[in-house]
């Protein structure tokens, strides 16, 4: 697919502080646009710093990104983002709120949308938002993010503070706004089980890298588990992970080389093909030739 | 069609900061809608009913024990000095409230993040988190000079009141509409070094005390002083009502030394070849010259600070 990226970043690092660690180091992919794509992987790996760089509110250190065919910064009336703290002004009521919303856009701003969204969740506009449940300034800040009209929809552990109920509605909302308005969105987790029903994309960030990138059904079948004798060499196969338990040997594998008939094979689950590469720091960097920058 | 829809076929309207930095900020506004009533109630007493009664008690002739003025004179002097010193106390106020409220807060809460993830970039955030606290505080202390002009100008009482002493002389131009504005730029300007409400509010707090006591020492010496000079009998010779600077002894040869006399004998003098004094002082027809220069300078203070403000910013985001 040759359509326009959502993000592509290249060479892509930030650094916080002069003398700080990296939280991000050498970051290369691209998410084609209209993916709903899920950003995993386990805490401090850099997931909530490439989602503020996208949202152009942090500079990058090095490298660049582009968000929409531009700069983040030039971008900002067509990507909402919603931090993981979901920061909302505590004074205001959740009708203020809204319209401070239409103050801070454009008139791309759609404020029926946000009433819409607001109203879908029982909420009184003339609630306070300090008094507002963690569920219910996450519909509110989503909203705001829904009625900007995105083109790119940057989300930060969305679901953290959800009820399993809350959480279901809440994708609900979001399934259909990429379905009606092909918005690209992007959610970080460090959960993979509360993305993995409604994402078609994956980008595994650890350590700072993004070590897988690709649509995940394409990912899947790029892999399989294997279980052969101990003593099979993979060598003609690019390995993830091998275990050998007695005369055992099971391993995850990018096959390069048809397989052995005599090897029981099989097609690995999202979770084990993400926690194969967790647990091997040193497993090579797979991305499915689309989401090259 | 749906294209066609939703395709822009204008430039969009922009985005209106100034309106959510008016909805944000409506306590702060309240306060400063107060503050200007009140001190504008108060000069207007004083220039009315208060200021007639004040004069007319000062007129009432003495009797033989004593020269009782009543307390309509007290009243009078009360009221101005009220009024001066909450002008003179505003930027500090001000300096608290930017780098705590207006800046440091949001940059805590990371609501300042939620607007910068609307349409708004961090520049015009800053640009607005500035423009209309300044427009409504220059508005508002204008008219407070403006008011406190027409006072002292009418002078009801004639005794107790100089255009020289500190609080007077600031709230009768410029300079009380600049130092608000100061602490503005250096409270945001903190806010924004110290990410955190409490700490803006302290660092606002310590550059607003540092910049206006360094600018109030330099000030009076950007304006070239008059020099008084009294023989060994005068003494120093300032006249009264002035801005005084600094004073000495003025030897044979014409040169200003520090006077190495205080308090030592008659004889001092003649060893030290001292044949006179010398006192440096601004008359009172220097007063727009004083103003419009420590105006210049503050003002200068406050670009530079708004502009490291603005630096700052865009170093940190994209």
């Amino acid at each position: 697919m040759t359509g326009t990226a959502a993000i592509e970043a290249a060479a892509l690092g930030k650094r916080f502080g002069r003398r700080g660690g990296w939280a991000l180091r050498d970051c290369a992919f691209r998410l084609p646009a209209g993916r709903v794509c899920a950003v995993v992987g386990p805490n401090g790996a850099g997931k909530s710093t490439l989602l503020a760089l996208a949202a152009g509110l942090l500079a990058p250190s090095e490298g660049e990104i582009t968000v929409l065919g531009g700069r983040p910064g030039a971008a900002r009336e067509r990507v909402s983002y919603v931090a993981q703290d979901k920061p909302l002004y505590p004074q205001l009521t959740v009708a203020e709120t809204l319209r401070m919303g239409a103050d801070l856009n454009t008139d791309r701003w759609d404020a029926s949308v946000a009433e819409r969204v607001v109203a879908d969740g029982d909420l009184n506009p003339k609630s306070n938002i300090r008094a507002l449940s963690g569920g219910q300034r996450t519909r509110v800040a989503l909203a705001l993010a829904l009625a900007k009209r995105p083109e790119l929809l940057l989300l930060d552990e969305p679901m953290a503070d959800l009820d399993p109920l809350a959480r279901h509605q809440m994708m609900g909302l979001l399934m259909a706004q990429a379905a009606e308005s092909g918005t690209t969105i992007v959610m970080s987790s460090h959960v993979l089980a509360e993305l993995e029903d409604s994402c078609d994309h994956l980008l595994l960030v650890d350590g700072g890298q993004v070590r897988i990138a690709g649509e995940i059904d394409e990912l899947l079948a790029a892999h399989r588990r294997v279980s052969a004798p101990a003593d099979t060499v993979l060598d003609a196969h690019t390995v993830v992970e091998s275990r050998t338990t007695g005369r055992q040997l099971t391993a995850l594998i990018r096959p390069l080389a048809p397989l052995a008939a005599d090897w029981q094979t099989g097609t690995p689950t999202l979770e084990e093909l993400v926690l194969s590469y967790l647990r091997n720091p040193q497993a090579p960097t797979t991305k499915t030739p689309e989401t090259v920058a | 069609m749906t294209t066609l829809a939703t395709a822009p076929t204008a430039r969009p309207r922009p985005a209106r900061a100034w309106r959510a930095v008016v909805r944000l900020h409506r306590p702060a506004l309240v306060f400063w809608a107060l503050f200007v009533a009140l001190v504008s109630a108060v000069l207007l007493w004083a220039y009315g009913p208060g200021g007639n009664a004040a004069a007319a008690a000062w007129r009432r002739p003495c009797t033989v024990d004593l020269c009782d003025v009543g307390y309509a004179v007290d009243f009078y002097h009360l009221a101005y000095r009220f009024c001066e010193a909450l002008i003179t106390f505003l930027p500090v106020l001000v300096a608290l409230w930017a780098g705590s409220m207006l800046i440091g807060r949001e940059l805590e809460n990371g609501t300042a993040e939620l607007a910068w993830s609307q349409s708004v970039s961090p520049a015009r955030w800053l640009l607005a988190k500035l423009a209309v606290p300044a427009a409504l505080l220059t508005a508002g202390t204008t008219l407070l000079v403006l008011l406190h002009r027409l006072l002292f100008d009418a002078h009801q009482v004639p005794k107790g009141w100089n255009w020289s002493d500190s609080g007077t002389f600031e709230a009768n131009g410029p300079i009380a509409v600049a130092y608000p504005l100061l602490g503005l730029a250096l409270g945001a300007l903190a806010g924004l070094i110290a990410h955190r409400a409490v700490r803006g509010l302290i660092g606002g707090l310590l550059a607003n005390a540092t910049a206006t006591t360094l600018i109030g020492l330099a000030g009076p010496h950007l304006v070239p002083w008059r020099i008084g000079v009294g023989d060994l009998k005068e003494g120093y010779a300032a006249p009264s009502g002035v801005v005084h600077g600094g004073e000495g002894a003025v030897t044979s040869a014409g040169a200003h030394i520090p006077d190495p006399c205080t308090g030592a004998g008659k004889a001092c003098p003649a060893a030290h070849d001292i044949v006179g004094y010398y006192s440096e002082y601004h008359p009172s027809s220097q007063f727009w010259p004083l103003q419009l220069t420590e105006t210049a300078l503050i003002l200068a203070v406050t670009a530079l600070a708004t502009a490291a403000a603005f630096t700052l910013l865009r170093r940190r985001t994209s």
